[in-house]
């Protein structure tokens, strides 16, 4: 670029630069400032305490709780939406009857708002006359009907499970566009050379799906981090936190405890493994180009 | 040329527009408010009274920037912690308040209480609602009492003619109710708040209203035998079988619709369940009652818990007379009884003709003037410890059987929030 040209880009940029830093840094790094201090959220006056929020996560069994279930959901979220997505993928590839409005019908999750996908999976698990308590007591189960939101053993997975209905559809255009790029006679070759379809699929087609599986998995783990809506609207990190994440038990401390240094400690944490993540995706993506360039 | 000329046009027809515009702003101010009540009958009825307000003051705007109603608390933290505050907002009375005003965050308003004469219209029994720190910071708008709300129709169809009003006539009718075969009693603890009755209730009536304010004030610890003894009344019903299956599954609408449906006899909730009820169209006495939580040990004195309504204005609020004119026109015993109506509440001024009641708010309001008024819990301890208590409920309404360990954790965020 020119001289010229790097002034005007400079010029350019400067309005996005200031919305960027007044919108994302400042409060990020006011997260960092507030996350040494006491303050309750109402105050006009605070203490500073240096080190003393992150002490405590140590001891705090909620917080202990709410990484155990961020842990769950990342596993999850690295699993059920990938594995649902390429089975997906692989389905309808194969241009059966009808695979067009198949796939637009399993893309629909991704139109809808996080909080939209919870309001309707709050009706499906309603004990009374949800869909699968209804469907349990219609082909005679209805032993093993359930309050699904309401028990602790189940309201995390319950929750898991719908947050993966719309990013498994994710996954599945992902996938579906990273099928599209694999040469033909590749699989063509396989196929002479007497591969059924589950070796073509092993050796040939995931191998070469690496750089989609690498965005899927990523996203997959970043959504899975910062989800918050579906949880706010389907359980609210309940029963008694059993749902939590740290992103909920983060709101909690903050907004309902009223313990906004804490609270922002926690998001600093929250902040801090999402980093972790995105480096390692960045490094794995570059790793995947190179590989394939 | 004439650019030029179309640009000073331009210029001249902005400045035109913007010094009138400060013109008309200057005549009409902007009252910024915010409150909780979005239900649909709450935000109407509260619209109508912003109308009448306009009507009679042509030189106030009300600016309604509510959220709905667990948003609320939020969106009022965020505002005020931002300085960025409404002029005036709806807030519960009670431990909510007084954390703002240890946050000075709100503007006293015991001259405004003394110059207009409150103590004459507000009843003594509600006025310790509005007082903090010895200064006035909260306007009781309305108030609301804890009691049982039940279908005659179920318990007429189960042979029980008779309210209870001791304990084990209480036990006996849940009894009755379960032989008829129905559920007698409805609960819907998903979002936590309406469990925590039951335990006001069963502290106040076990080990008394003293012990209980200590326990809220942190002077007294929830693993004492006192708490034990609370809960464990509580849970013989729960183990009796006398409580719909899944508590926390139901939210408190939820539990009103089983009353009415007939699929539970009696739901213990606040009277703002009248408003909820009236709303789908039942009547007052026909389709639903009210009778006050039984007395467990009568050498104990009888209260009733439940809620004040009120509004306090913001330290840094920005119209602050506009904000006075607005609260003395919700105080008028038009406005209250506007209010109480539409609300399904019970008016916080005392010159509202109680003849404008329905036969069941009669009621409530009857028993209101005979018995000492107690916050409920989520409103007499500081949040912080609420969150603590109220989770304890859930996890009681979940499996009861646990609640020594249950009364252990909360102890332990008992001593983080107050100390040792």
């Amino acid at each position: 670029m020119t001289r010229t040209t790097y002034r005007w880009a400079a010029l350019f940029l400067v309005l996005p630069l200031a919305v960027y830093i007044a919108i994302v840094v400042f409060p990020l790094l006011s997260s960092f400032y507030y996350s040494l201090t006491d303050w309750n959220g109402f105050a006009i006056d605070y203490n500073f305490v240096g080190l003393e929020n992150f002490e405590k996560m140590f001891s705090d069994r909620l917080f202990s709780n709410a990484i155990g279930n961020t842990l769950i959901w990342t596993v999850a979220a690295i699993i059920v939406p990938t594995g649902g997505g390429l089975a997906l993928a692989l389905v309808l590839h194969e241009r059966g009857v009808f695979a067009n409005l198949y796939k637009s019908l399993f893309y629909l999750p991704i139109s809808l708002a996080l909080a939209v996908i919870g309001q309707i999976w709050l009706w499906i698990y309603q004990p009374d006359w949800g869909l699968i308590n209804a469907s349990l007591r219609t082909i005679g189960l209805g032993d093993l009907t359930q309050a699904w939101l309401a028990k602790p053993q189940f309201a995390l997975l319950a929750v898991i499970l719908a947050w993966s209905w719309q990013q498994t559809a994710l996954s599945m255009v992902i996938f579906l566009a990273g099928l599209t790029a694999i040469p033909q006679e590749l699989i063509e070759a396989a196929h002479i050379d007497g591969a059924n379809y589950f070796q073509r699929v092993r050796r040939v087609i995931v191998p070469l799906l690496a750089p989609a599986s690498v965005v899927v998995i990523a996203l997959a783990v970043i959504n899975s981090l910062k989800s918050f809506d579906v949880l706010y609207v389907m359980t609210r990190g309940g029963p008694f936190h059993s749902s939590d994440n740290l992103a909920m038990f983060m709101y909690n401390e903050s907004f309902q405890k009223y313990n906004m240094g804490y609270g922002s400690a926690i998001a600093v944490v929250l902040f801090l493994i999402t980093l972790a993540v995105i480096i390692v995706y960045f490094r794995q993506s570059a790793q995947v180009e190179r590989l394939y360039d | 040329m004439s650019i030029k000329r179309l640009l000073f046009g331009l210029t001249v027809f902005a400045v035109v527009l913007l010094i009138g515009g400060a013109v008309v702003m200057a005549q009409q101010q902007d009252i910024s408010i915010v409150h909780y009540y979005s239900s649909a009958l709450g935000q109407e009825t509260m619209t109508a009274l912003f109308q009448t307000f306009e009507a009679a003051h042509p030189e106030y705007k009300i600016v309604d920037n509510s959220a709905g109603h667990e948003d609320f608390k939020t969106q009022i933290l965020v505002t005020i912690a931002g300085n960025n505050p409404p002029d005036i907002f709806s807030y519960w009375a009670g431990a909510r308040t007084q954390f703002v005003v240890d946050a000075e965050r709100l503007l006293s308003l015991t001259d405004f209480w003394n110059e207009n004469n409150l103590d004459d219209i507000i009843p003594a029994g509600v006025k310790p609602a509005a007082v903090y720190n010895g200064e006035i910071y909260n306007i009781p708008m309305n108030v609301h009492i804890v009691g049982f709300f039940y279908n005659p129709k179920v318990m007429e169809a189960a042979g029980i003619t008779e309210m209870p009003a001791t304990w084990d006539e209480f036990i006996a009718m849940c009894d009755t109710l379960k032989a008829a075969g129905v559920a007698p009693i409805a609960l819907g603890s998903l979002n936590r708040w309406p469990a925590q009755f039951w335990f006001d209730y069963m502290v106040s009536y076990t080990a008394g209203a003293d012990y209980r304010q200590a326990l809220m004030a942190g002077e007294a610890a929830y693993n004492d035998p006192e708490v034990a003894t609370a809960m464990e009344t509580w849970k013989t019903l729960v183990d009796a079988g006398y409580f719909v299956p899944d508590a926390n599954a139901y939210d408190w609408t939820d539990a009103a619709d089983q009353v009415a449906n007939g699929d539970a006899a009696m739901t213990l909730m606040g009277t703002f369940i009248t408003g909820y009820w009236d709303g789908n169209g039942l009547v007052a006495g026909e389709d639903y009652d009210f009778f006050p939580f039984p007395v467990i040990n009568p050498d104990l004195p009888v209260v009733t818990h439940g809620t004040v309504d009120g509004w306090a204005v913001p330290a840094s609020a920005a119209n602050v007379e506009g904000a006075k004119a607005l609260l003395l026109h919700m105080l008028t015993p038009e406005s209250q009884a506007t209010w109480a109506l539409g609300q399904g509440a019970l008016a916080a001024v005392n010159n509202v003709d109680t003849s404008i009641y329905s036969p069941v708010m009669k009621k409530a309001s009857d028993y209101l003037a005979q018995v000492e008024f107690l916050s409920g819990y989520d409103l007499s301890t500081t949040p912080p410890m609420a969150e603590g208590g109220l989770n304890m409920f859930a996890q009681f309404m979940n499996d009861p059987s646990g609640y020594m360990t249950y009364l252990d954790e909360t102890q332990a965020v008992a001593v983080d929030v107050f100390g040792s």
